[in-house]
């Protein structure tokens, strides 16, 4: 019989047809075997991952451009479940470079089995220095050498995981770290800035992170979104003048056995901060010991976190009070025939001394700080409703909204609250019964410094935000008292402070200033031995430039602020002259008139 | 009974089996050019998202390093360590008593930093990537035919001086 002519092209055409349905029933086969569904599983790891890009956290400068706080590398290390083959080096490399990580522990984690493929990361240090990354790769290689001798798979730290990340570094250390509070950076997705400018502008400085799909598919890249750095701030601190006010602090702590204290100086016109002192002191580079540094209620920053009761230097808002209401002149007398002053005839009020000091002029009750003369003008002349006006005015019972976190404030006892009784009134003229911060006691006198104009006190000069800058505004919050009243008050606390021979006295410079020695309540009274001594003054006496405040806590040298915290106003405004490039009175007198 | 006309003669077999076969492979040619074509592109496409992968992880390499330096100039410029450089270069604090004061006209000491030009109205972004980065093999066909277009229509009317 003969064959079909085309046979062989059927026959061929049948092999090439079954080859290809052979190899469309393997496809299919593929995709339905019990293994499918794992690599298809595997297949995703390798697609793509979601990553969140966190922008740098904005650098914060001093005002000339120093760097208080910024960024360096650190790193985050962790365990990939998925490529772990080895867990016991990985446990033995960790636990040998980093003390506070446990063998036992990471063990336990790096021999997990791997259940989901969402839970297989553990991140088991979130800071790692640079030095011990080196370590660790180092250790990495020797293992590889030991792997090729011995033609094994151990020992390897496949599996162990190092990520860049930036974290914040204060390379100025302790210094300004009051002011600029610290960041939590251990844990990324809640890392916040907590106290000081790192709080008060954490928004600011943080920027928006952004999650996106970054597919490891050369086709699906797509251009990462620009995300900007966090905004960077301007200070208006000087890093010279804070470091030597810290440097004064704490000595004048040393020296005095305080338990603690403040020093702020102020630029009156503007409400700059210019340097803002508090301890304790404490490095914001390890941040993990804030509880150590600052145990119980112990405020981080002194100067704006704490109130008590200032003492005498509240004495210069009672008198600003009275000479701007024209109830008294420097030249109005008070005769202090007793030494006491009886409040309602039924409390008695005694000067510092228990003395009764004659006639007086109000520069004289200013000058030897007598209380019955200051309760006299607050009772007999200025009456409840004009002086806590103008306490009021000068900002105290409410907050000054300086740009620092935590800012404490403790509410005025007014004559409409039912506790109120009018012996209040005889103390609060002279600083008692009555609480503030320090920053609170600044922005009020800078209005006597600074012709009746109180300045919002801030810290902030500057944003430098998407290469644009922004300088802030300075801000006047009231106009308590005038312009001549100003003038007035300063002639008459420089007049006193030089009749006095006070220790505040810095040669050639003519400054203002008052000494405050405030007793401090217990539940039982004022029956403590121990006083908050301090000292405010502000200077050059015709042109101020700087307001000083000195506020050391409980000083068991003695009880005074004259004593204690005059000669550490000295030695701030001796070196804050030089500092601040402000000439002696008669060159600068004699520069003005050239 | 009227007879159509029939063909005189027909096409020999081995005529019609080549003119197939020339079909065929013109088909296949044209397949093979398209592939080819395709395949170019893509190949480039795939080298280029590479090379933006790199860019970018050079990107984070750098910002890092860039961190790195800052932070550690920042360190080696802190009061403390300028301190003790001027100290040991001789240089000691000074007092009231020594200073000497000029008056110099125009400087003023405590100007604002300046570390970006003020506030302006922002400007639009740019992407990075160029579009031509994003185009599909269709959009690169359809652009290729506009742009020949174009310039047959340019060289017909226009005249550049």
């Amino acid at each position: 019989m003969k064959p079909h002519p085309y046979i062989r092209y059927v026959i061929i055409t049948i092999i090439f047809l079954l080859f290809g349905l052979a190899i469309i029933v393997q496809l299919v086969r593929i995709n339905y075997t019990t293994y499918a569904k794992e690599l298809i599983a595997k297949s995703e790891d390798y697609l793509g991952v979601n990553k969140t890009i966190y922008p740098a956290r904005g650098t914060i400068y001093d005002r000339s451009g120093n760097i208080l706080a910024t960024n360096q590398i650190g790193y985050e290390l962790g365990i990939d479940l998925k490529d772990v083959n080895d867990p016991e080096s990985i446990s033995f490399a960790t636990a040998s470079l980093l003390e506070d990580l446990d063998y036992v522990d990471i063990f336990e984690i790096a021999n997990t089995e791997q259940h989901d493929m969402e839970n297989r990361y553990y991140t088991i240090s979130s800071y790692v220095s640079e030095g011990t990354i080196l370590e660790l790769e180092r250790l990495e290689e020797a293992y590889a050498l030991r792997r090729g001798e011995t033609k094994s798979t151990k020992p390897n730290l496949d599996g162990l995981v190092w990520t860049p990340m930036q974290q914040r570094s204060y390379p100025e250390g302790i210094l300004a770290a009051n002011v600029l509070g610290f960041y939590n950076y251990f844990s990324r997705k809640t890392a916040q800035g907590v106290y000081g400018i790192e709080e008060a502008y954490n928004r600011l400085l943080t920027g928006k992170p952004k999650t996106i799909y970054v597919p490891n598919d050369p086709y699906l890249v797509e251009e990462l979104p620009e995300i900007n750095p966090g905004a960077s701030l301007v200070l208006t601190i000087d890093r010279e003048i804070q470091k030597m006010l810290e440097d004064t602090l704490a000595e004048a702590i040393d020296w005095s056995g305080a338990e603690g204290g403040t020093i702020i100086v102020a630029d009156p016109e503007t409400g700059e901060i210019l340097g803002m002192a508090s301890t304790p002191f404490f490095d914001p580079n390890a941040y993990w010991e804030y509880e150590e540094t600052f145990p119980g209620i112990t405020p981080y920053n002194r100067a704006v976190g704490s109130t008590y009761e200032p003492g005498s230097v509240f004495k210069i808002i009672t008198m600003a009070a009275a000479l701007d209401s024209g109830v008294v002149t420097p030249e109005t007398t008070y005769v202090d025939s007793s030494g006491v002053y009886w409040v309602a005839n039924t409390w008695p009020i005694y000067n510092w001394d228990g003395g009764a000091w004659g006639e007086q002029t109000m520069t004289g009750c200013m000058q030897y700080s007598l209380n019955v003369c200051l309760a006299h003008v607050a009772i007999d002349l200025l009456e409840e409703d004009l002086f806590y006006d103008y306490v009021q005015a000068f900002g105290f019972g409410r907050s000054t909204g300086i740009d620092l976190a935590s800012e404490a404030n403790y509410p005025l006892r007014l004559p409409d609250n039912n506790q109120w009784v009018v012996m209040d009134l005889a103390t609060n003229s002279f600083g008692q019964g009555i609480a503030v911060t320090p920053i609170q006691m600044v922005a009020a006198v800078s209005a006597v410094a600074n012709e009746g104009k109180m300045m919002l006190p801030h810290v902030v000069r500057s944003v430098v935000d998407q290469g644009q800058q922004y300088n802030v505004n300075t801000q006047v919050v009231n106009t308590p008292i005038s312009a001549e009243t100003s003038e007035t008050l300063t002639q008459m606390l420089t007049y006193t402070l030089e009749e006095e021979a006070s220790d505040a006295l810095v040669e050639g410079y003519s400054v203002a200033g008052k000494t405050g020695t405030g007793d401090i309540p217990t539940e039982f009274g004022y029956t403590s031995e121990l006083t908050n001594a301090s000292f405010v003054g502000w200077g050059p006496s015709d042109d101020p430039k700087f307001v000083v405040y000195v506020w050391i806590e409980k000083p068991t040298i003695s009880k005074w602020g004259s004593v204690v915290a005059a000669p550490v106003f000295h030695d701030v405004v001796e070196q804050l002259v030089v500092l601040m490039k402000i000439p002696p009175d008669d060159i600068r007198m004699g520069l003005t008139n050239e | 009974m009227k007879k159509s006309p029939l063909q005189a003669y027909k096409q020999a077999p081995w005529r019609i089996q080549l003119q197939w076969i020339g079909l065929f492979l013109l088909g296949l040619v044209l397949v093979a050019s398209i592939t080819g074509v395709y395949l170019s592109i893509s190949a480039q496409a795939a080298a280029t998202g590479r090379k933006i992968q790199f860019i970018e992880n050079d990107i984070d390499e750098i910002s890092n390093e860039i961190a790195v330096l800052t932070t550690n100039l920042a360190s080696d410029r802190s009061t403390e360590n300028m301190l003790n450089r001027a100290r040991d270069l001789g240089f000691k604090l000074m007092n009231t008593n020594e200073a000497k004061y000029l008056e110099i006209p125009g400087y003023d000491p405590d100007t604002d930093l300046e570390l970006a030009p003020p506030r302006v109205n922002i400007i639009g972004e740019t992407p990075i990537i160029k579009s031509d980065y994003k185009y599909s093999i269709w959009d690169w066909f359809v652009k290729q035919f506009w742009y020949i277009s174009d310039n047959t229509i340019s060289s017909e009317g226009d005249y550049a001086p």
